[in-house]
């Protein structure tokens, strides 16, 4: 029974990536399926560190980075006639990730919470300085790139189509979510929780905690790595963007949205936020300010992220009594849908005030109803939304949670 | 070979600042003694755990083990010569379960090391272990729920637990019955007498019953100082202990 539990989410995972390209074949989908994979992967590494050691690293993405170029470099001498086939890219990217994160494990894991938080976003600064100061090394603002279909060919691929490379990369990320889910049954898996819990403790248990830190710190830069190596396949560049605090702040936002209690949270975050960048940015330039509003509102009302909100809301499904919470939850529905649209009318006004300003003919629509930014209606129509909806909720909200606490109490310890 | 202390405390002084919190401790714990180190609140009993197992440095005097001069090492490493201790405020890994708690504290005497290439459900001996230990503890039932929602007096189990489970031969327990019922501190004692059986137990505590129930050898502690050292006996005739037990605990000892 258990096993099956265990091995059933892998089995799916497994089929959902071989099949997902020929659901969705467009160039876009599986550009867009290789950013998901990618960010799983990352997101899971940040999540060795946050959910599961308690470490919250703002610099994580400089293993991304570091593990990316220098599978760029390795893709260039493949592209100079070295014999390293494309596939085994991700390894050097691994490499150089647990490289750097064990160095710079030396100066961060003897910390905790926030003095270990501001010295990884120190320690990032520095790197990304010193990437910009070295443009023989990294390229400079350009970066560096190459071509992944230099190498040499492997049974005839020589993984220059978007394909190809989708089934190399979505081939890492699942051996790559395999070994962090492995790593998380380990003694040094289980320490890690341990430390983030009690770290004092531990020591008295015989271990230095900021010896698990150090360890755990490393692998998880392992991992970060393998996904910067993923990225060089698939983006055939990497710059100093991709070490920065965007490629930061951005992983912790999708793990946290995702949510950090369980090990698939991440996952879940990572497609959910690469959805929402590359479908929303092509419809909205705003696409930035929800992401920020959905964070803010996640952290506040869903500490749990989505997989927790699934998480209390299983056993509920299981035993056929979730069906008496949707009436309230549907109390809660119709405010919250004018705020939303309140909201996203008076971003999208505000935006289109702004190219207008900037030279873009006058007028504008919103979901296909004309809004002109220049005249008082919408925005008086948005205010209004988006106070009422929020009246709303505020309203029909403690009654949702009540039936919520009410009916889940009874099921829970 | 003479056999040295298991414990032995050599003019340990502790000062916070300018406030001396130990003025000049002198304890002796024979290999295989259950001592008790009792004392006014504020004597500095926990402050003297933290100097044996490492947790804040002595200012001064020195600390050794069989022998051997602990006074510098850290916890870490005067765990791994085989001293384990509990808490006064409990101290456990909330978010992991009961089973879990037990697990972590076993793993480094069961080898389990820092090991990544190995998973831990592998580790036999460290699942018997943990079993063995939710029997003792009476916390079978208890075993998937996490720390951090048990109830207070299973909360106190574990700690005792967590000092146990790894199997030390030197085990500090900080008042490790505060707190419980009068029921609860019957199962506590019993388990304590069991496990402290073969091994040395130094223990605070402020029930005068239990005390007097466990210890083969008492010291007093009053305002940094030992004032008083001896088999239960001599500790409850000493004019100074008496002095320093005024109101109602020297009805406890008389």
């Amino acid at each position: 029974m258990r096993t099956i539990s265990h091995t059933l989410p892998w089995v799916i995972a497994v089929v959902l990536v071989l099949v997902a390209p020929h659901v969705f074949g467009s160039g876009f989908s599986i550009s867009l399926l290789c950013r998901m994979a990618i960010a799983a992967v990352f997101a899971l590494s940040f999540n060795m560190l946050m959910g599961q050691g308690g470490m919250m690293d703002f610099g994580h993405a400089v293993y991304l980075g570091l593990g990316g170029f220098l599978a760029m470099h390795v893709m260039r001498a493949a592209d100079a006639g070295w014999w390293i086939p494309t596939p085994a890219l991700p390894i050097v990217g691994a490499f150089g990730g647990v490289v750097a994160a064990g160095l710079g494990g030396l100066v961060v894991s003897r910390s905790t919470r926030t003095a270990f938080a501001m010295i990884t976003m120190g320690l990032a600064e520095a790197i990304v300085a010193l990437v910009l100061m070295l443009p023989r090394l990294f390229g400079g603002e350009e970066g560096i790139n190459a071509d992944r279909s230099g190498g040499p060919p492997i049974f005839g691929f020589d993984f220059g189509s978007p394909l190809e490379a989708y089934y190399v990369i979505a081939f890492w990320a699942l051996a790559a979510a395999g070994l962090m889910f492995l790593f998380t049954r380990t003694p040094l898996g289980r320490l890690s929780n341990a430390v983030r819990d009690n770290a004092e403790r531990v020591g008295f248990l015989g271990y230095n905690p900021g010896r698990v830190r150090y360890f755990v710190y490393m692998f998880s830069g392992l991992f970060a790595g393998l996904a910067g190596g993923l990225q060089a396949i698939n983006d055939e560049i990497i710059t100093s963007a991709n070490i920065g605090s965007n490629a930061a702040g951005a992983v912790l936002l999708m793990t946290f949205i995702g949510g950090v209690g369980t090990f698939a949270g991440p996952v879940v975050g990572a497609v959910v936020v690469t959805l929402m960048q590359m479908a929303l940015g092509t419809v909205t330039e705003a696409w930035q300010l929800y992401n920020g509003l959905i964070f803010i509102v996640m952290v506040l009302w869903a500490p749990g992220g989505i997989s927790g909100i699934i998480l209390a809301h299983a056993p509920l499904v299981r035993s056929g009594q979730a069906r008496r919470l949707v009436p309230s939850y549907l109390t809660v529905l119709p405010g919250f849908v004018a705020a939303l649209l309140g909201t996203i009318g008076l971003s999208e006004n505000a935006y289109r005030l702004q190219s207008i300003r900037g030279g873009s003919p006058p007028g504008g629509s919103i979901f296909g109803i004309p809004s002109d930014p220049q005249t008082m209606t919408p925005w008086l129509v948005s205010l209004a939304l988006t106070a009422v909806g929020l009246w709303l909720v505020a309203r029909t909200a403690p009654r949702a949670r009540a039936a919520w606490l009410e009916i889940a109490g009874g099921t829970q310890a | 070979m003479s056999a040295a202390p298991a414990l032995l405390l050599d003019g340990v002084v502790k000062n916070f600042g300018l406030v001396h919190v130990l003025r000049d401790v002198n304890i002796t714990v024979a290999a295989g003694e259950r001592h008790a180190i009792i004392g006014p609140n504020g004597a500095g009993k926990s402050t003297l755990f933290h100097m044996i197992t490492g947790r804040f440095p002595v200012s001064g005097g020195r600390i050794s083990l069989h022998g051997r001069d602990i006074t510098d090492m850290s916890s870490y490493d005067i765990y791994r010569l085989g001293v384990a201790r509990s808490f006064q405020v409990t101290s456990l890994f909330n978010r992991l379960s009961v089973f879990e708690n037990l697990r972590v504290g076993a793993m480094r005497n069961k080898g389990a090391g820092h090991a990544w290439w190995r998973l831990l459900d592998g580790y036999g001996p460290l699942r018997e272990r943990a079993e063995e230990m939710l029997e003792m503890l009476g916390l079978t039932a208890r075993r998937n729920v996490p720390a951090g929602l048990l109830a207070y007096a299973d909360q106190r189990a574990l700690e005792i637990g967590l000092a146990i489970v790894g199997g030390a031969t030197t085990i500090l327990l900080d008042e490790p019955t505060a707190g419980m019922s009068r029921h609860e501190t019957e199962r506590a004692v019993a388990l304590i007498r069991r496990v402290s059986e073969g091994r040395t137990l130094v223990i605070v505590e402020h029930d005068m019953g239990v005390v007097f129930d466990l210890a083969d050898r008492i010291s007093v502690l009053d305002n940094g100082r030992v004032i008083a050292s001896g088999t239960p006996a001599d500790v409850r005739g000493d004019p100074a202990v008496r002095s320093a037990y005024l109101g109602a605990a020297a009805e406890v000892l008389t």
